[in-house]
């Protein structure tokens, strides 16, 4: 260097800047090495991920029938518009409230909302904004991807139930999974997302396993703002299993149109087979649309409509079958005759009581309906006297009532297939100390009460039934249940092979009750209808029903008018002989039973017995055209779906 | 006579260097098409090459002496150009940052990038004369003025990234014009002690921004950053680099970082993100290898040069490429903040490309005049 000047030493500087550069380059190359080379696999996969997406393809639920093969709960597929969460990244959702609601005509508010719950949720995915999404929907969204790229269209399958709340509290609905549900571990860990459908209720939610299928999904390729560049790999979607219930459709369409067709319109009305539990028939009114819950709650006027429920006084969500008690009156008097012969309080050559028009306890008269001089224990069951089970009751005592409660599992679950089912209260001592604090000892009024169905037996309609229809067969008391079969897909060893069940019904509990004593209590039941009995009106000419009229005091004495008339009741089976259906009937505060119920009942066992015997019917012209073979085609054309 | 030196010419003219930054280009190229397939980014660079060259040639086969003695001219022609670029409607904003020029037929160019040059031209002047003795404090004040004026210009724009790539100009030619070793070290552990005070400073004061300060904090824990918010471009980055591996990503659909947009800027600031990408670990340690030649390639030349003014012009430059490349690939490897700095040689873009092939004609010319005097 000509110009240099070795006192600055500038060759050493120049060297300087050298090693400097060189080791700057050092430090990225060894940068290279940490990111591409140590760390390299584990970006790639992320980056591949990013850009890999994976879009859910609903699986229909499985359809639900009924026992003889009518279809009852089905999907159709809809579209929905989707709000896809990979691509809001960083974006406020509350900006797009406005466009949205006005573009789709989905309310402002409902929409704030859902955008308000998803916000606290990171692992939601997607997020359907609007529903059913209609042709001129679906033309806005497609036609604003590069406005709105975070919005797509999916098809999805949307659960159809009956109109008019056919069978809706047994059928259940299906609704989007809440946020309660998704912080159980439970739900966690079965790999349920924010906007999965689950069944709620009912069948749908005892057999939600079964009836979900499983979801396909599209892999896809998007680019950096969501939007779909490829597809790569489609999995269809696994239909869910369909089921078979035990429901008999045509008379749970009886049962229906006796209630409606009743004063209050507020009942119940359970059918079953009393061989093996089916239950055949359960119908509770008022009822609700259950498709409310599967396709119009997102809506303004769905939320109102499903508000209106939840504050109804008349309840219609609950399934009185299962989920309210009643007090039985004297019905409760079938199972108390039954436990004074089995447990020798009385016995079929001495069986007499004094009816007495009532009995007096202390100070207290507790009356009679009529006066039934000395009845023996059929004329007390075709009368209804309640003189005489006062006495029965005092008999047994109320040692020998709970021992009857317990027998007849009246103090137990009936262990039927359908959610929130709830335990009767029955007579005890204990049940009085609760009941009454103040006044916590039993006494021989409070045996006179528990004898007749009043003030200490307060049971579900279940439970009664189940009793009724275990006395009808001499003491077998089935597991009433809905499910009769949910069918296999597939077949073994292939992938989509998902085995089929039935409902594990354990074997009936046995009640020992001799034949003879049987017979007397039967005998009883049938004279109720066929023998000058309470229930004398609903006879029928060829078909032997047996029963028991009950009309339950809701209130005191005089007090029973207007709306808090006796609750009218009618248990029964039939026919009397061999007994193939057992059938409980209650109508909410009409007054008697035998004015009420027990032809409600009547309607259905008309029903029943024009089915079974088709031969006598033939008569009827009106009949034949309309069902020249099939007797099955009557529900299938009143079940058809309005939409 | 005349053959003699077009003989000689050609036989003293640095065929190594200049190929390859050539072939840096070329292959710059070849990433910016695998960037952006379907954009015609990579035809442009082709284009811009070509004038970058025919500005190369025109430099090198000029006397750089003649055309330092002109520095002063192209310095202010330089600050006028920073001028025009403020002016609305000439200049055009991008990303809020008024840096562009719009020239017909071409289409953008950067002043900033162009006038890095000149002001490496000034510099060499003024510190270029005979030396016999340090550096004086007043020497010192009149390098921060000739840096200070297009600074001041350019952070109007503002373009902070820019800016920052022109400090090292004038840090290398003070360092290399008798600066005091003590007033070196003693700058050098001042500064290292003052940069968190001065980043707190700025904090307070509100200097540093609020989406500056969490660039910074990305680089700290790239990892916990907000990686769809202000981290995003750092993480797309280093998931970029990542995927290449040791030989490259062969994604099977075909789909890239850049392809499908994950990666912001891939054909300017995040060039090397790309061809990491597509080159993997063997790729890019070639390329770095070939930045280490050329700038050695260029520092030898310094050596070599007749005089100090050939020597500071070509070491300014090398000061700033190392420093502009550092930058660069530094942000696209996630140890540096996200700042708007084009790759040299590598990055589409007119200006930066023929301001690079300028400085290399400067580094051509000294030493085709070494043995002149």
């Amino acid at each position: 260097m000509k110009f240099e000047d070795t006192s600055q030493n500038l060759r050493g500087r120049l060297r300087a800047v050298q090693a400097l550069m060189l080791l700057l380059l050092a430090v990225l190359g060894i940068r290279l090495y940490v990111l591409q080379v140590v760390r390299g696999e584990h970006y790639g996969e992320i980056a591949k991920n990013q850009r890999i997406r994976l879009l859910p393809i609903p699986a229909p639920r499985g359809v639900i029938f009924d026992r003889k093969g009518h279809p009852i709960v089905d999907s159709r597929p809809i579209y929905n518009v989707i709000l896809s969460r990979e691509d809001t990244r960083g974006k406020d959702l509350r900006t797009l409230v406005r466009p949205l609601s006005e573009g789709l005509g989905i309310d402002a508010d409902i929409l704030r909302d859902r955008f308000e719950q998803v916000r606290s949720m990171p692992a939601f995915e997607s997020l359907a904004v609007k529903q059913d999404a209609t042709p001129a929907d679906i033309a806005w969204v497609e036609a604003r991807q590069l406005e709105f790229p975070e919005l797509r269209i999916e098809q999805q399958p949307q659960r159809r139930y009956p109109p008019n709340g056919v069978l809706a509290h047994v059928l259940g609905y299906v609704g989007e999974i809440g946020p309660e549900h998704l912080k159980q571990t439970s739900f966690r860990e079965k790999g349920f997302k924010p906007g999965d459908f689950i069944g709620l209720s009912g069948l749908e939610q005892i057999y939600d396993e079964y009836l979900r299928g499983r979801d396909g999904y599209r892999k896809v390729v998007v680019d950096s703002r969501g939007r779909i560049q490829d597809e790569i790999e489609i999995v269809p979607p696994q239909p869910g299993q369909d089921l078979v219930t035990t429901i008999d459709l045509e008379l749970q369409l009886a049962a229906e149109e006796q209630l409606r067709n009743s004063v209050t319109q507020r009942g119940v009305i359970i059918g079953l087979d009393p061989n093996n539990g089916e239950v055949l028939v359960m119908a509770s009114y008022p009822t609700f649309d259950p498709n409310l819950f599967s396709q119009r709650i997102t809506t303004r006027a769905g939320r109102a409509e499903y508000v209106q429920l939840l504050n109804n006084p008349e309840t219609p969500l609950i399934n009185r079958a299962v989920q309210s008690r009643y007090m039985p009156g004297s019905t409760w008097k079938i199972p108390m005759a039954v436990a004074g012969l089995t447990q020798g309080a009385i016995t079929i050559a001495q069986s007499n009581i004094v009816c007495g028009g009532g009995i007096t306890i202390g100070n207290k008269f507790t009356r009679c309906m009529g006066n039934h001089g000395s009845p023996d224990i059929k004329t007390a069951i075709i009368r209804s006297c309640d003189g005489y089970f006062y006495r029965l009751g005092l008999k047994m005592g109320i040692e020998g009532i709970e021992q009857m409660v317990d027998e007849f599992d009246l103090n137990k679950r009936s262990g039927i297939d359908l959610p929130n089912e709830v335990v009767s209260w029955t007579p005890s001592r204990e049940f009085k100390r609760r009941m009454q604090p103040k006044n916590p000892e039993w006494k021989d009024i409070d045996t006179v009460y528990a004898s007749f169905g009043q003030v200490y037996d307060v049971i579900t309609p279940i439970a009664l039934l189940r009793t009724i229809a275990g006395i009808s067969v001499g003491g077998k008391l089935y597991v009433p249940h809905v499910l009769r079969e949910i069918k296999k897909i597939g077949e073994p060893g292939t992938p989509e092979f998902r085995p089929g069940r039935s409902f594990e019904r354990p074997d009936p509990k046995l009640v020992p009750i001799p034949p003879d004593q049987h017979r007397v209590v039967a005998e009883g039941m049938w004279g109720v209808v066929n023998s000058g009995g309470t229930a004398g009106r609903i006879r029928m000419e060829n078909f032997d029903i047996a029963g028991k009229t009950g009309t339950a005091q809701v209130v005191a004495l005089g007090k029973d008018i207007g709306k808090n008339k006796d609750h009218s009741w009618f248990v029964s089976y039939a026919p009397a002989s061999k007994p193939e259906i057992a059938l409980v009937a209650l109508i909410e505060n009409s007054g008697f039973g035998s004015t009420h119920a027990a032809p409600a009942a009547r309607g259905i066992y008309d029903v029943y017995y024009r089915r079974t015997h088709p031969e006598e019917t033939r008569d009827d012209p009106v009949a034949q055209t309309r069902r020249p073979k099939n007797t099955e085609q009557k529900p299938e054309t009143e079940l058809a779906h309005r939409q | 006579m005349a053959a003699i030196l077009e003989r000689k010419r050609l036989r003293d003219f640095d065929w190594v260097l200049a190929l390859l930054a050539v072939g840096i280009v070329f292959f710059g190229t070849i990433q910016i098409r695998h960037a952006l397939p379907n954009e015609g980014y990579w035809i442009k660079q082709l284009v811009g090459l070509a004038i970058a060259i025919v500005a190369m040639l025109a430099v090198a086969f000029t006397d750089y002496r003649r055309l330092i003695n002109l520095a002063p001219a192209f310095y202010i022609f330089g600050l006028l150009l920073l001028v025009i670029v403020l002016i609305p409607g000439i200049g055009i904003r991008v990303n809020g940052q008024q840096a562009w020029i719009k020239v017909p037929g071409i289409g953008q160019f950067q002043p900033s990038e162009f006038v890095k040059v000149t002001t490496a031209m000034m510099l060499a002047r003024y510190f270029g004369k005979h030396r016999v003795q340090t550096l004086t404090f007043k020497e010192m004040i009149a390098g921060a003025v000739v840096l200070a004026l297009p600074i001041g210009l350019i952070l109007l724009q503002p373009d902070v990234g820019s800016v920052i790539t022109y400090f090292p100009i004038l840090l290398v030619v003070l360092f290399l014009s008798a600066m005091k070793m003590r007033l070196v070290i003693g700058g050098l552990i001042l500064s290292i002690l003052m940069l968190p005070f001065a980043y707190w400073v700025g904090i307070k004061s509100g200097f540093v921004k609020a989406y500056q300060q969490e660039r910074i904090n990305v680089i700290l824990a790239p990892e916990n950053a907000d990686r769809r918010g202000i981290g995003y471009h750092t993480w797309q980055s280093i998931l970029t680099v990542g995927e290449g591996g040791i030989l490259g990503s062969n994604t099977d659909s075909g789909y890239t970082q850049s392809s499908l947009r994950f990666l912001p800027e891939p054909h300017t600031d995040f060039i090397f993100a790309v061809t990491a990408g597509n080159a993997g670990f063997v790729g890019c340690i070639l390329v770095l290898l070939a930045y280490a030649v050329l700038l050695s390639r260029l520092i030898s030349g310094a050596k070599r040069a007749p005089d100090r003014m050939g020597m500071l012009v070509i070491m300014a430059i090398v000061g700033g490429l190392t420093f502009q490349i550092f930058i660069n690939i530094g942000m696209s490897l996630g140890i540096l903040p996200v700042i708007g700095v084009p790759l040299p040689l590598m990055s589409a873009g007119l200006a930066s490309l023929t301001a690079t092939f300028i400085a290399i004609g400067f580094a051509i010319s000294v030493q085709l005049r070494r043995f002149v005097n």
